[in-house]
């Protein structure tokens, strides 16, 4: 044990001689949750809205004047022509514009169905989809109030309306949908995930560009010491990592936690030595610190694509769902969400930790076993 | 002194041959962008389908299995019975068995023929507040349906025609391709300038150029030319892997792309310059490198989330990533067929970025070695 | 002097990388506490041979024993009787003088009093006193290179290894650093040292010349001198090498 003790003294000697280094891994990591925390919305907002109102009824007012009381949508402009509505679209000037045909008042009223026309730029596929469900949205709610105004009108005639169906809905966990409840816990996540393997994978290959590596290797020093005194600083450097994020996440944004601190610490242990082990991997099979960058680079982004952390893993084609399976991010970041919001205890989450320790392990003894003390 | 293209050349050369001599690299650079834009394209689907529906059905009658069926019936959901006691439906969300739960009640087969509204329940677990919203309303649609079909319910008095422009069936490759192209352009200009420079310098062989009667400039575009090619060829790799593999449309000008790709490139190979001059190891180099693009592109240039979505002060921070402008830029020319003047706002932008950043890098690097 | 002990013998010892025989067939004895300097221009392959001898590499073929260990399948337990000091610095530049020595101290299992008295002793050994607390990369060239001796005798190994230990420092820390030599070999340790110095054959109890992987000559400094009709091993040196030209 003594040799471990000794090269973990060494890193953290290392480490905080460097001020460049404290402040990647600690300052860094505070900045991006504070942008990622406030970024990552997946609310559609302030969707600029270009209005053309060919119309100019009672009925079409009432149409828009939703349009301009939500926050959803922010009306950028008021076109008379189609021609313009189709320059602003193309110039970015407005993602999303209303058309109200003419007589649209008079044929609604005598029933001919007139027809409202809806222009999305849909090149952002997801925020066109979004906008087009709030604008499908308004237009039913109108439609709804408009169509019961005129059945009161009519005082009351023969029958009711027919029978309906209608949904008492109720949200459990995370009651005012708020996105940060979700968003957040996943930023942890995906932050401590960067560090460990980078600065893991980092380490290693540095000590062979520059040379102290052979040094290391002449001494009776066994592998797994070596392996072990490499990934022992960074998990206590990730964990304290991890402690500054988790309390930014209540302070900053107010999250709270349903389960328990310690479960989360000890799975989060387990889940760092997959990452970790990882990046001690890569450190051995490339040769520069530029190689190990890149790999480990490649390695996150799959990861965090294949984590369900923004694309819901459900939405997967079903072979990329079972290439999920192999991400050990993917079984964190339940994880992570599940005792944030649900208070999820150990027996609910055995088929999340059963197979990311079995990772970790996995990934470890590879590692180990990978590293040669050799030149080669 | 003059500017010698000669040692311009001389640097340029030797930079090739360290990218050529180490095949590791050179995959590295070239497949890894690859891979990762092949992923992203068949997983980048941020439309929720096939969400279990757990259903506890107490009515047992024709009528509430047309509702099941109803539910069954869309491409939304998948029905899953569930027998347990409903104090036991914790366990469904827990155990994460389905998202969502239909609860209908033993009356209900009566009440629909006598009672004007009929309640169903339904239970929505919303960890994923996005998905919760959409469950919502994708339920509101079934019921709508259902109602249409047996409750006589009279339709919309008006019609919503939608249009959808430039990407009628909302393809994710859309969107994407432009973006990936954005982030992995930015990545490797930035990581690959940022450590060429440290890495000399912590290996010493900084000193031997400079006691040469090499410029500093003629350093900088000597280093800085190689990446430039090797950007190109990646982002021409990129562009048609989303053309001919994603279908991805090219509307606008070859020329003009090529011309403003250029303009990001500079400014990409800025950002790495100066950061190595600030960083005296390649890891701080690499790592700068990586925060300084990695997130703010994937977060702040609109690549996934709306700009316009997010609080103003962020709106504001978003100016000033070069990606933002960029990206505006390909998605105008490949899918919105852009022409020059229609993209004068971001190429300025972007071109001004450009100068001040290299300015800046220039002068810290005379001054810093 | 054939009573004496042996630390390190092979037989037949050769490497090839890909096609390239780096080390060819070399047969030799060191015995303990003799200095024996291996000589020989850049590349003709006595880094190989001391990488293979330290466990750094692993044989292409032939025998190696290192302090009474096979070199084919002990080589973690030659690793606790060498030292070893690597032609190009390898200690932690981040790191004080001390705290490289205290790190080495640790991974070769000394508890901390005998970390403190090797410091103290080792210090006082190669005259790095006043330097003991000062940043690693901060330190002149020569002072790096007694430190990494430092480091290599740290554990008190039979044998050291020292590869081009005076490769690009001054002539008087050249001098200097051989006087620590000879003290460490009164100490009764094996030196086995490279070097492409001429002048610093002189300074050792047998040599080894190389050439192109393979020895070609094998003895006493004097006797080497003697039998070719040289007045320094430089001109030796010379010698050997345009006979074998004249050979190929």
């Amino acid at each position: 044990m003594q040799p471990i003790w000794y090269l973990i003294k060494k890193e953290f000697k290392q480490v905080f001689r460097t001020r460049e280094m404290l402040s990647i891994i600690f300052i860094a990591p505070m900045i991006q949750m504070l942008v990622l925390g406030f970024a990552i919305s997946t609310e559609v907002k302030n969707v600029s809205l270009i209005i053309a109102d060919f119309d100019r009824s009672r009925i079409s007012r009432e149409i828009l004047q939703a349009f301009e009381h939500t926050d959803r949508f922010r009306v950028v402009g008021y076109e008379t022509s189609y021609r313009g509505i189709e320059t602003a679209i193309h110039r970015w000037h407005a993602q999303m514009a209303i058309i109200i045909p003419a007589d649209f008042g008079r044929n609604l009223q005598r029933g001919l169905q007139p027809e409202v026309q809806v222009i999305v730029d849909g090149l952002d596929g997801n925020t066109a989809g979004v906008a087009l469900g709030y604008a499908s949205g308004i237009f039913q709610r109108f439609g709804e109030v408009w169509l019961q105004q005129r059945a009161v009108a009519r005082a009351a005639a023969a029958s009711p309306p027919g029978h309906r169906v209608v949904v008492e809905d109720r949200l459990w966990y995370n009651l005012d949908l708020k996105p940060e409840q979700y968003m957040i816990p996943g930023i942890v996540v995906v932050l401590v995930t960067i560090i460990s393997m980078m600065l893991s994978a980092m380490s290693l290959v540095r000590e062979k560009e520059i040379g102290t590596l052979e040094q290391l290797i002449v001494t009776p020093l066994k592998r797994y010491q070596l392996v072990l005194g490499k990934i022992l600083p960074f998990l206590i450097l990730t964990f304290i990592e991890l402690g500054i994020v988790l309390m930014a996440a209540q302070l900053i944004f107010g999250i709270r936690i349903a389960g328990s601190y310690t479960l989360l610490a000890g799975l989060a242990f387990l889940y760092l030595f997959a990452t970790l082990g990882l990046g001690i991997l890569i450190s051995t099979i490339t040769h520069t610190q530029q190689q190990a960058m890149f790999v480990s680079w490649f390695f996150i982004v799959f990861m965090i694509l294949m984590s369900g952390f923004f694309v819901p893993i459900e939405n997967m084609p079903g072979v990329l769902q079972k290439v999920t399976y192999i991400n050990p991010m993917r079984y964190f970041m339940y994880i992570m969400r599940e005792i944030f919001q649900k208070g999820s205890s150990l027996q609910f989450l055995l088929k999340d930790w059963l197979p990311m320790t079995a990772f970790g392990l996995v990934i470890f003894t590879f590692s180990v076993l990978k590293f040669q003390k050799r030149l080669t | 002194m003059k500017t010698s293209w000669h040692r311009i050349i001389a640097i340029a050369r030797k930079e090739f041959l360290h990218i050529l001599h180490d095949p590791r690299s050179l995959v590295v650079i070239f497949i890894l962008p690859t891979f990762q834009l092949i992923m992203f394209g068949y997983a980048l689907d941020m439309e929720i389908k096939n969400v279990d529906l757990a259903v506890l059905d107490y009515s047992r009658s024709p009528i509430s299995q047309r509702l099941i069926q109803t539910f069954d019936g869309s491409p939304f959901f998948r029905v899953r019975h569930f027998t347990g006691s409903p104090a036991e439906l914790e366990t469904v969300f827990l155990q994460r068995k389905a998202r969502a739960v239909l609860m209908i009640h033993s009356d209900f087969a009566r009440d629909v023929q006598r009672r004007p509204a009929t309640p169903v329940q339904i239970i929505v677990d919303a960890v994923d507040p996005n998905a919760a919203t959409l469950i919502r309303s994708y339920c509101l649609q079934v019921i709508n349906e259902f109602n249409r079909r047996y409750g006589g319910e009279s339709r919309l008095p008006f019609d919503v025609e939608k249009a959808i422009w430039f990407n009628p069936d909302l393809k994710s490759a859309y969107f994407f391709v432009p973006g990936l192209l954005a982030l992995i352009l930015i990545m490797l200009c930035a990581l690959l300038t940022s450590v060429t420079i440290t890495r000399e310098k912590e290996m010493g062989t900084l000193e031997q150029i400079l006691v040469s009667p090499v410029q500093a400039r003629e350093i900088i575009v000597g280093k800085v030319i190689p990446y430039i090619l090797i950007s190109m060829i990646i982002g021409a790799l990129i562009l048609s892997i989303g053309i001919f593999l994603f279908g991805v449309p090219f509307e606008g000008s070859y020329t003009l792309l090529v011309l403003f790709s250029f303009i990001y490139i500079i400014t990409a190979l800025s950002i790495g310059l100066m950061i190595s001059t600030v960083a005296h190891t390649q890891q701080v180099a690499l790592m700068m490198a990586q925060m300084a693009t990695l997130l703010p592109t994937i977060i702040l240039s609109g690549f996934i989330f709306p700009i316009s979505s997010m609080p103003a002060p962020l709106q504001w921070l978003s100016n000033i990533v070069p990606a933002k402008y960029y990206l505006k830029i390909v998605r105008g020319i490949m899918l919105k067929g852009n022409t020059f003047d229609q993209l004068l706002e971001p190429a300025g932008v972007l071109l001004l970025m450009a100068l001040v950043l290299f300015f800046i890098a220039r002068r810290r690097f005379s001054l810093h070695l | 002097m054939n009573s004496r002990k042996i630390s390190v013998q092979t037989r037949d010892l050769t490497k090839r990388f890909g096609r390239f025989t780096a080390v060819n067939r070399v047969s030799l004895q060191v015995y303990e506490g003799e200095i024996f300097g291996f000589l020989g221009a850049n590349g003709a392959g006595k880094t190989t041979l001391i990488r293979m001898l330290t466990g750094l590499l692993k044989p292409s073929e032939g025998e190696g024993f290192v302090a009474g260990y096979d070199i084919w399948r002990q080589a973690e337990a030659i690793k606790r009787h060498i030292g070893y000091m690597s032609q190009r610095f390898s200690l932690y530049e981040d790191l004080t003088a001390e705290e490289n020595l205290t790190f080495y101290g640790g991974i070769y299992g000394l508890n901390r009093r005998d970390i403190e008295n090797r410091k103290r002793e080792l210090f006082a050994h190669v005259g790095l006193q006043p330097f003991a607390n000062q940043m690693t990369r901060d330190l002149p060239l020569g002072f790096k290179q007694r430190l990494a001796l430092a480091c290599a005798l740290l554990h008190d190994p039979p044998i050291v290894f020292l590869d081009e230990p005076t490769s690009g420092v001054d002539p008087r820390a050249r001098r200097n650093f051989w006087n620590l030599i000879y003290q460490t070999a009164q100490l009764g340790k094996t030196v086995f040292v490279t070097t492409h110095f001429m002048d610093e054959a002189e300074y050792c109890h047998r040599v080894g010349i190389m050439h192109m992987g393979k020895i070609i000559a094998l003895g006493a400094p004097g006797r080497l001198k003697q039998k070719y009709r040289k007045s320094t091993m430089q001109d030796v040196f010379i010698e050997l090498h345009r006979l074998s030209e004249e050979q190929a």
